[in-house]
Formats: structure tokens, sequence, C-alpha cells
């Protein structure tokens, strides 16, 4: 009888592992989503032509990668990444005559999946630039080799302040950095909201404890009393928590990256008959899973459905793959200014390298661009003049309302 | 105190879900001695099969049937998806391996669960759905004692856990198909020289377990909204950690292990941290295997000499 009991306890401690195992081995297949055309990540090893650095080709034409989480926990993030820099690829080669190839590398938006991507980008001759990626502590892994590598990457969602502190000469980014965000947020609540008490919730993820530790500060530096707390994305159930909200606490601050679940944590407020104000970062900016009444969201870019020169891109866009939220239009801007500086080597004849390209997508000047505003980097690759944007949810829909 | 019975509001809402996913564990692993891991995906299916009924009848704002009617409908086409996989998977998957080694199935479950949460990923995308049940039926409404309130809709799910399980006793202990389900546990060969067709009862074993967690699915969709391919590998998890603590193979025992866990979850991230949640659900598995491992009900095997 203890045999087979002890047995037994091996077997399920066996079998645990072997679906942990799983959990990760699902992370690490290379299955592509619908809508893929371009080749996975894969294939850039298996490239051996570099026509891109032989002299002034007559059509421009050059590969990019882009680097994003298209499959695993994020992928929902990541599709919409994808997509939108596909779709910029796409409109681009069409409207400029160039034959520019965008080739997908999966990070899942692990760190470790990120460098194996990063190898195989370098190791493409043909690869002059790179899109991404997505997040903050994916970046810091690729640094090294990018720096070594001399490519340009220029990412659409990291925005942890150190990255732009120098350290990564290729970097730069379209999006505003976290520095920013929390501050921001936190002043419109102290002016705006005249927060006296606010429980800030992380989901456990750098970004979001970063998120939340700079706008305690703000927000504790202001006299406002700060209630941490922490949940993890994966949860299910938010009503435990949902059932710590006191009568005092007026702001509950979630610097989370899951629209649904913000959704879920404000249906049961409601259920539970708490009426703070919830104050989602830009993660959670998605009109279409994220509609708790009353509400406010930051945002790094505007809805640029409110933007009336993108209607056409905006159509465009959903016509091929349906609805988005903020993650997708800055891939596009930093797939076009990729290609924009890849471009500008072709047109002036200059020789296509990697260590070129960085210049020229230093030397980004555009006057506007599909985020509504103009695009130009300041020295250590941050977006000169980015700011948040603040959207309060009224009748469903995001109004700005700073 | 208005605090204690929110959160054991909150634990028996989620209890029963894993108690569902955690009897399809359990009533497979008594007969077949399996770990059936693609349980847990089995449920997503469900969940998605709901939101399908859902989206099918003008979706949660602007429902064209009563929404009484159409909740009804969401768990019946959750729990016939659902049904239905389960014995497709048990046909294909299961049944061609029933001789060879026991860790064969296992690999083939973990395969199963890998193809149906990628087949959910390809056709269906990985944005995550919403129930949207809060714009179907205003989540103020229910029960309020007080600050304590209890939404129509947890009321909805903790009564419909509650008849299906019941339901699910009555079954085994009162009908034919239930004796051939306990003898075939028992002893598989033995119940076979009695005269009774154990392919049968596994396929009724496997269909009736999906169809709890197709209800579960449901379940969750309505009271927790959000679904996605990837939903049913830690609810997976969950009801299998509530199936051991149970005692594997013993129905009450699923029953109270997952009603045990979702209590363990709501506390832990009431009184505690919901950081620590996870941790101490699965703490408490490692705690049974080492001190307890036949769990709460389990009843030893007897070892054949």
């Amino acid at each position: 009888m203890r045999r087979f009991e002890r047995r037994f306890a091996w077997w399920a401690v066996f079998a645990l592992i072997v679906a942990a195992c799983g959990g990760g081995g699902q992370a690490t297949t290379t299955t592509e989503g619908p809508g893929t055309t371009a080749p996975p990540a894969t294939a850039a090893t298996t490239t051996t032509a570099a026509p891109a650095t032989t002299a002034a080709p007559q059509v421009c034409e050059a590969k990019i990668g882009v680097m994003a989480p298209i499959t695993g926990p994020a992928a929902s993030i990541g599709e919409e990444q994808r997509n939108w820099a596909l779709l910029a690829v796409d409109l681009y080669n069409e409207e400029n005559g160039t034959n520019f190839e965008l080739v997908e590398g999966d990070t899942q938006l692990d760190p470790a999946q990120a460098s194996t991507v990063a190898q195989q980008f370098a190791a493409d001759d043909a690869i002059l630039g790179v899109v991404g990626p997505a997040g903050s502590q994916e970046v810091e892994a690729v640094g090294p080799i990018f720096t070594d590598a001399e490519m340009a990457f220029v990412s659409m969602s990291a925005t942890r302040e150190s990255l732009t502190d120098g350290s990564l000469p290729t970097f730069f980014r379209v999006v505003p950095h976290d520095g920013q965000q929390g501050p921001t947020d936190a002043q419109f609540m102290i002016d705006e909201l005249a927060a006296s008490k606010v429980m800030i919730i992380d989901d456990q993820t750098s970004y979001s404890t970063g998120l939340a530790d700079t706008t305690a500060a703000t927000l504790e530096a202001a006299g406002v009393e700060v209630v941490r707390e922490s949940v993890s994305q994966d949860v299910t159930d938010f009503s435990a928590l949902v059932a710590k909200i006191d009568d005092a606490t007026d702001v509950v601050f979630l610097p989370w990256q899951i629209a649904a679940n913000a959704q879920l944590f404000g249906d049961q407020m409601a259920e539970q008959g708490k009426d703070a104000v919830i104050f989602g970062s830009d993660g959670l900016f998605s009109p279409s899973d994220f509609t708790v009444e009353g509400a406010y969201v930051s945002a790094f870019a505007p809805d640029i459905r409110g933007i009336p020169e993108d209607a056409d891109l905006v159509a465009a866009y959903e016509a091929q793959y349906g609805d988005f939220g903020t993650f997708g239009p800055p891939t596009y801007a930093a797939t076009v200014v990729l290609l924009d500086a890849i471009r500008s080597l072709c047109d002036s004849g200059a020789e296509l390298t990697r260590a070129a390209v960085v210049d020229a997508v230093r030397a980004t000047d555009q006057a506007t661009s599909i985020l509504g505003q103009p695009i130009r980097f300041t020295e250590n690759g941050d977006v000169d003049g980015g700011r948040f944007f603040i959207f309060q949810i009224k009748g469903g829909s995001y109004e700005l309302v700073k | 105190m208005e605090f204690f019975l929110q959160q054991l509001v909150n634990g028996l809402t989620l209890g029963g879900v894993y108690a569902l996913i955690a009897l399809g564990y359990s009533m497979v692993y008594g007969i077949l001695k399996l770990l059936n891991f693609a349980h847990g995906d089995v449920y997503m299916v469900g969940a998605f099969a709901g939101y399908g009924v859902l989206v099918a009848f003008g979706g949660p704002a602007d429902p064209r049937i009563p929404v009484v009617t159409l909740i009804v409908l969401m768990f019946l086409a959750g729990m016939l998806a659902s049904g239905i996989l389960g014995v497709v998977i048990e046909r294909f998957a299961y049944r061609p391996l029933r001789n060879a080694p026991r860790i064969a199935p296992l690999i083939s479950a973990v395969g199963v669960s890998f193809f149906l949460q990628n087949a959910a990923l390809l056709v269906l995308g990985a944005r995550f759905r919403s129930y949207g049940t809060a714009r179907m039926v205003d989540p103020a409404t229910g029960l309020q004692w007080g600050p304590l309130r209890i939404s129509i809709i947890r009321i909805v799910v903790i009564l419909s856990a509650v008849a299906l399980m019941v339901v699910l006793h009555l079954l085994v202990q009162r009908t034919k198909l239930g004796k051939a389900m306990r003898a075939t546990a028992f002893d598989r060969e033995a119940a076979a020289m009695m005269g009774i067709d154990v392919d049968r009862v596994i396929v009724a074993t496997f269909l009736i377990g999906s169809v709890l967690a197709g209800a579960a699915g449901v379940m969750v969709g309505l009271v927790f909204s959000r679904v996605y391919h990837f939903m049913g590998f830690v609810a997976g998890l969950k009801g299998f950690t509530a199936a051991v603590i149970g005692g594997i193979g013993s129905i009450p025992g699923a029953m109270m292990g997952g009603l045990l866990i979702g209590l363990a979850e709501a506390f832990s991230a009431g009184y505690i941290s919901s950081t620590f949640q996870n941790l101490i659900v699965f703490g408490l598995l490692i705690v049974f295997l080492l001190a307890r491992p036949r769990g709460l009900f389990g009843v030893p095997e007897p070892v054949k000499v």
C-alpha cells in the first residue's frame, strides 16, 4: 500500500512537471498565426544571398525584421503588432515602388527567445534593421547583440525609462517612456480627480511594477495615501482583491497589459458596489475590450481612429485584419521610420550598410506620422516631444480629456 | 465579518468551477488510471462554444432572445461541444493506447492538449474574448445583505454547479451505468468478465467528465467573462490539484478538493496577498502529496501480490 502511495506521489509530481514543461513548450512552438504571409524567423538563418549590400540597385530592396510576441501569452498584442508591420511594408512597397521584405521573429515576450531571434537576425546580412522588440525586458536582452551588429532597432512599445540612458547606441523608440507616464497619470489623479487614497495593483511584470513605483512616488510626494497590491496576469478572478477596496479609496490604478482583465475587475467592482474610479495605464487602452464606464486610461499614442488623416489606414487595416488597440499603430510608425531610412540611402546612392541605416534612422525627420505627431529622435533614441494622452471612457467610447 | 463572507462567496464560486473540472480528471483516472491533461482544453472549448452561441444570438449587449433562454442555450452548447470532443479524444488519442505502458497515453494527453490550444489559436486568434456578462445582466442585481453582495450570476453558477454534482452523484450511485462505472473502476478485467461493456463505460465516463468541463467553461465565461485559447492550462492544473487533494479517483473527493482550492485561493488573496495565491494552492498540492498522497477521500489501492 505504501509502495503504491509513494509511486503515485512520484507519478503525480512527474506529470505536473511534464505539464509545466508543456506550458513552456507551447510557448516555444513556432506556430504561425492566421494571416501570416512572410516566412518565420528561422528562415533568416538560411538566407545566404545579400544583394542589398552591392552597389545601388535599381529597385530599393532590403529585408527588415520584426520582433513581437506573435504567439504565447501576449499573442493578442504581438499579432496586432505583426499585422501592422506587414501592412506598413505592403503599403510602403506599393506607394514607393520599393521591394522591402519583412522577416518575422516570434519572441513570445520572453527575453531568452528574443535573444535567439536577435542572433538569427544579426547573422542574416540581408537584414538591415529591426522593428521591435516589444517588451523592455527584451530590449535589454537583445541590446548587446544589436550593438555589436550595428543593427538599428526601433521599438514600438518598450517604455522602460533606462533603455535610452545612452547604453544602447542603435536603439530607438517611437513611444514615450514610463518616466513620463507615471507622473502624468499621478498628476492627473491629484489635480483632476482630487484623489486622497489610491490603490495601486501591479500585474507582476517589470513594466507594471516600474510604472506602479513611479506613480506611487509622485502620489506620495503630494501626500496621497497609497495602498499597493499585486496580482498575476493569469488570475481569473479578482473578486477577492476587489473586496479589499475600502470606501475611502477614490482611485484604483491598474498598470496592466491585459484589457479583458481590467474589464473583469471593473465588472466585479460594480458587482460588489465599489465606486472608486479605475485608472488604467497604456496597456489597457483597448476600446473593444475595456469599456468600464467612467474609467480613465492613459496612452502613449492617441486613438488613431480620431485622426482624420489616418482614416484610410484604419479602413485598410480593419478590412484585412479586423479590430485593433493601441499597440499596432506605433508598430506601423516604427516600420515606416526604418523603411524611410533605408530608402533615403537608396535615393542618395549610398551603400546600404547597417551602420548607415542607424545614422539614417537617427536623422529621421517626419513632419507627421500615423500617430498624428512629428517623429524625430533625441541623441539617445527617445522620440522628441513624446507625451502621454489621457482618455475617459464615456458611453463605451474613449474621449481624450488631456 | 462581511469581508470574510464576501471572500467565502468568491471562493465558493471559484471552487464550484474547479470541482466540476476536477470531477472529469478524477472519473477518468478512477477508471483508466490516466491523467487526462487535455481535460483543461476540453473546458476551454466548452467556454468558446458558449461564447459562439452568445455571439450568434446577438451578443451580450443586444441579445435577440430572452437572457434566461440564452444562458440555458449557452450551457447546452458548451456541454454538447465538450462532450463530443471528449468522446472523440478518447476514441482517437487514448483507445489505441489502452494496453500500452502508462507513459504513452500520458504523453498522448499532453499532445492533445497542445493540439487543442494551438488549433484554437489558429482558428480563433489570440485575442481575449469577453462574455460581457455585465452588459447582459446588471452585476449589481442579486442578494444584498448589508455590505455583502452576491450577484445573480454567481448564484446561478453556484446553484448549477451543485445541481450538476447532485445529478452526477445520483447517476453514479443509483443507475445501472453508475454501477458499471464503479465496477470498472474497481477492477476492469473482472468487470469485463461479468459482462460489462467496458468500452461503453469508458466512453460514457469521458462524455460525462467532458460535459461537466464544458459547463464549467461556460460558468467561468459568465462570471469571469474572459475566454482565450490558453485558459485551459492553468484551470486544468487547478482542477488536477483539486482532484489529487480530494483523492484522485474519488468523486466526492473531487468536489471537496475543488471547493477547498477555490476557498484557499480566495482567502489567500483576501488575507495574505494575491501574489501568493498560486504558491499557496500548489503548495497545498505538495503538502498533500507528501503527507497524504491518497488525498482526503482516496481509497488506497490494494496491491496484488
